[in-house]
């Protein structure tokens, strides 16, 4: 099968682990809180589901996700890091993500993820102002940060934190503090996150309750741009929308999403791309476990997109990479050729100094990124 | 054949939610046309827009039976619409009649529509039988209102009835009333025929189904007829009476009212007003017939999608077949594209067609401002009729710009006399008389100029009275006026179908308070959008709508992308909604900022 390309067939891997502490006011990922007694039997499934592999499939990245992976202990851990890497064989110089939370993690918890073959700690930080962590409904402090950074450390040297801004009532001052803690902890790579609603999640509720008051557009446009400013002055390579990375610290698995390539996916809530078709399977804990261990399938939406679909699917996501799109390959990969899809609007939106087209690239500028979504809108 | 001195043809006239419905069912059960079920169900109101809004647009006969004092009576109803837009539909009913209810609540008193109407029916030489509705309501000041009803109408208190149509209190009185005071209709059933048409309608099996007040003479089921007007000669294949479903019958005599169908095709071939004859032996002299209404009020309609532009020619056509006061005709506009024209004969008629429009059809419509229809005299002295901005010729082509000015009666408390006459001032209006219905209550008049009218003045008349003043106009004529025609620059780009005709004093004000309601409507761009107001080449006024500064989302991984992609078709849906001019979005009720008011 790997003869197919990558955007045909996967050379990447998601699993997810849905298991929480807590439910965070801002997230609306697919999580199971209060049910850590279902854990093993969610390790029984993932280990059936992977099954359905047939044989081991080599890949350049796998990427445990959650909820909250490091809220396994270090036996389930163990178990987890072991049943993955038997149906998942990692290539040399391949990337093994995993998600943790500061509070989650110790010495011990690092020592099974490095003794198994974890390449790169993806640290759910979000803020070091105690008061804004309150606002996101964390549960951890600013000191936990340091401290889960130090043990990465010692035996991972590829971390990457993940910021927030964007929360109500964060100051200019307070995000310029976040970045300059965050850049004192040397991580590989950043992802910095602006604040959304998304509908039905606490944060949500408390804002159209009236109880919280969002951020106007002038404060999030200014946090973002301090981000860019503060980060590429650092020397990190803003690489996505969100996304920045030391030289050659780019994430493997964040580019095979950009780049709107096949990867597989595992889990609760976990969506897959493979051979043009996308999937996901059911959100809800119970009746994932029923199905999978039943021995049956755990999708609940499945479609394929038309060639023109695909086309402005990847259109729309290999825009938001700071090397944008390449036209040759994006004829590869789509059977389309780029302008013909949008050449009109991508003339318009250069003039507007919001794309810049070098020819064989169009990628967004500066000013593009900030409206990047309405740039795309226009494109499709 | 009927007897005429045994027949009564009437109306009833009312303010809107005085009870004219109820009182015409009320009548309709005691006569036993229908049944204690049917009622309430307001019968004479079919089309479901009027019933939603208690209002009454196409009129619509019944026939019922009444016996008073061991004497079977014919009793003729004739329906009548309750809005000023409508006036004229009043006409061609109480034409058919020789008297009318004049219904008045008995808490709210006289309203303007009351007074207009009841005028109306003096006009036509009516018997008016005036009746106090709502009797039993704790709140009913009868004694006051009937001095009212003699203050403005001159009605004889001592001829007021005292009625409560929902409980039928007193309604005994009234068909006595009908019958005792309204005089017999004069024609004779062996004269040559001479039937008046008031109204039609097209049905789908039958064709035009054709309403007649018969004035003289016979119509008989069979007979070979003749249209005066356009000389055509059909054979009726029907005819009968709404008592009140249609019930077919052989004749209708003279001071009868009913329906015949005669297989006629379209409903253009009949005109209202025109004078039904026999084709043998026609009558020397045709009824003198109504005048045709005139739309008042235009506005463009435009498919948002081009390519519906045939589909809503359709839904017109099919409109205008029941609505002949309703006009329409092709027009192109730089922004909007292919779209139409429509005549109102005012804003509640142009409501009611746009709400039928698009409850009928599928349609994403556009609908520009409303404006009266203007005349200019050119300078090489033609008189050019204007029913739209785009059709004002440049300045140094005209010789007189004129606007149509109408006779305005406000019906309202006393005490907000002074508000009204500000308001009425700041809109162009000119003084002409304040008269006291009581100490409490009077009518103000003003002349003034339609587009002043439909501007906003009825929402500001509610506001000012807190929902107690009435009003009620009528056409003057043309008037010379100052008139200068207001641009909108979207970007550059002149929107035609932004433009509106204002008074040169107000041009400024306007166009400022324009473009501030248009900065809210249109969302920000990609770039900064200018809007400017102008009349001729000079900018009167200007806005910009700063470009979008932050608009991205963080995250898109995984099983996002399908989410993403569902939020991006739905926002792509959003935009095909908005009309496209340059490069801006225009949503659909910004073409409607125009209309929005001053305060």
């Amino acid at each position: 099968m790997n003869v197919l390309p990558p955007w045909q067939w996967p050379r990447a891997a998601y699993i997810h682990i849905p298991f929480c502490a807590h439910h965070c006011g801002y997230c609306d990922f697919a999580i199971a809180v209060g049910q850590d007694e279902q854990i093993d039997a969610y390790l029984d499934a993932l280990a059936l589901e992977l099954q359905t592999l047939g044989t081991p499939q080599a890949v350049r990245s796998i990427f445990l996700g959650g909820g909250t992976p490091s809220h396994l202990n270090c036996a389930q851990l163990e178990r987890l890091l072991v049943l993955v890497r038997r149906w998942l064989l990692l290539e040399a110089q391949g990337e093994f993500s995993i998600e943790v939370n500061p509070d989650s993690m110790d010495e011990a918890k690092v020592k099974v993820l490095a003794d198994h073959g974890i390449t790169r700690v993806s640290l759910g930080a979000q803020s070091f102002h105690p008061h804004l962590l309150q606002v996101l409904e964390r549960l951890h402090g600013p000191d936990q940060v340091a401290r889960a950074v130090e043990w990465v450390r010692q035996r991972i040297v590829n971390l990457s934190v993940d910021l927030i801004f964007g929360a109500p009532g964060q100051t200019v001052a307070d995000w310029k503090s976040d970045l300059d803690r965050v850049l004192a902890l040397e991580p590989t790579h950043l992802s910095t996150y602006g604040l959304t609603y998304e509908k039905g999640t606490p944060l949500w509720k408390q804002r159209e309750r009236g109880l919280l008051v969002a951020l106007d557009e002038e404060s999030e446009w200014q946090l973002y741009r301090e981000a860019i400013d503060i980060l590429e002055e650092a020397g990190f390579e803003h690489y996505e929308i969100s996304n920045f990375a030391r030289a050659g610290y780019r994430s493997v698995h964040n580019q095979v999403y950009w780049a709107n390539e096949a990867y597989f996916g595992f889990g609760m809530g976990a969506a897959r791309y493979v051979l043009g078709r996308r999937e996901t399977n059911t959100r809800d804990l119970r009746t994932y476990l029923r199905k999978i261990l039943a021995g049956e399938s755990a999708i609940f939406q499945s479609e394929e997109l038309g060639e023109e679909e695909r086309a402005r699917e990847t259109l729309a996501i290999q825009l938001r990479r700071a090397e944008g799109i390449a036209r040759c390959r994006f004829r590869l990969q789509t059977g389309r050729e780029l302008d013909e899809l949008a050449g009109e609007a991508i003339r318009r939106q250069v003039e507007l100094g919001l794309l810049r087209d070098e020819g064989e690239t169009v990628a967004l500028t500066r000013s593009g990124k900030y409206v990047a979504d309405a740039v795309i809108e226009r494109l499709l | 054949m009927s007897d005429p001195r045994f027949i009564r043809n009437f109306s009833i006239i009312a303010h809107i939610d005085h009870g004219k419905s109820t009182l015409a069912d009320q009548l309709l059960l005691r006569t036993g046309a229908i049944s204690q079920r049917d009622f309430r169900n307001q019968v004479l109101d079919d089309m479901d827009l009027e019933r939603e809004r208690g209002i009454t647009i196409q009129m619509h006969p019944v026939t019922v039976y009444h016996t008073y004092q061991g004497q079977k009576y014919e009793l003729n109803l004739i329906d009548t619409p309750g809005h000023v837009d409508f006036n004229y539909e009043v006409s061609r009913s109480l034409a058919a009649c020789e008297g009318a209810i004049l219904l008045v609540d008995a808490f709210q008193g006289v309203q303007a529509q009351t007074v207009a109407n009841a005028y109306l029916a003096i006009e036509h030489d009516l018997t008016i039988v005036p009746v106090l509705n709502k009797i039993d309501m704790p709140i009913a000041r009868p004694d006051a209102v009937i001095a009212e009803m003699e203050q403005a109408v001159g009605v004889k208190p001592e001829e007021v009835l005292r009625a409560s149509a929902k409980t039928g209190l007193g309604i005994d009185e009234v068909l006595a009333a009908i019958i005792e005071r309204i005089p017999p209709p004069k024609g004779q059933p062996e004269a040559a025929v001479q039937a008046l048409v008031y109204n039609s309608h097209f049905d789908t099996y039958k064709g035009v189904v054709v309403y007649i007040r018969v004035m003289q003479g016979t119509l008989r089921k069979g007979q070979r007829i003749k249209l005066m007007r356009g000389n055509t000669e059909h054979e009726i294949t029907e005819m009968g009476q709404f008592r009140p479903t249609p019930t077919g019958c052989d004749s209708l005599s003279a001071g009868q009212v009913g329906y015949f169908t005669a297989q006629i095709k379209n409903l253009s071939d009949v005109h209202i007003g025109d004078t039904v004859t026999d084709a043998l032996h026609p009558t020397d002299t045709a009824l003198p017939g109504y005048k045709e209404p005139k739309p008042m009020v235009f506005s463009g309609l435009y498919p948002v999608n081009n390519n519906d532009f045939e589909e809503l020619r359709e839904a017109l056509a099919k409109l205008r077949l029941n609505d002949s006061s309703f006009t329409y005709q092709p027009e192109v506009s730089e922004g909007l594209g292919f779209g139409f024209r429509c005549g109102f004969l005012g804003m509640l008629h142009r409501e009611i067609i746009q709400q039928r429009l698009e409850r009928d059809s599928e349609l994403d419509l556009v609908q520009t401002a409303p404006n009266v229809t203007y005349e200019i005299l050119s300078r090489k002295g033609e008189i050019l009729e204007i029913d739209s901005p785009q059709k004002v010729p440049d300045a140094g082509q005209i010789e007189e710009f004129r606007e149509p000015f109408v006779r305005i009666n406000f019906l309202l408390p006393a005490e907000n006399i002074g508000d009204l006459m500000q308001m009425c001032s700041e809109r162009r209006g000119v003084y002409v008389r304040t008269e006291y219905l009581s100490p409490t209550r009077a009518i103000l008049v003003y002349e003034m100029p339609l587009a002043e009218v439909i501007y906003d003045l009825y929402d500001k008349l509610k506001s000012v009275t807190h929902g107690y003043g009435t009003m009620d106009y009528d056409f003057l004529g043309y008037r010379a006026a100052d008139l200068v025609r207001l641009d909108v620059l979207v970007h550059h780009k002149r929107v035609d179908a932004l433009s509106t005709i204002v008074h040169r004093a107000t041009a400024d004000r306007r166009g400022r308070k324009l473009l501030k309601k248009l900065r809210e409507e249109i969302d920000r761009h990609l770039f900064e959008v200018v809007l400017q107001a102008a009349v001729g080449s000079r900018i009167i006024a200007r806005e910009s709508i700063a470009p979008m500064k932050k608009n991205v989302t963080a995250k898109c991984y995984g099983g996002d992308i399908t989410r993403k992609r569902k939020l991006w078709a739905k926002q792509a849906e959003g935009k095909k909604r908005m009309k496209q001019i340059g490069q801006v979005d225009i949503p659909q009720e910004a073409f409607l900022a125009v209309l929005e008011s001053d305060q």
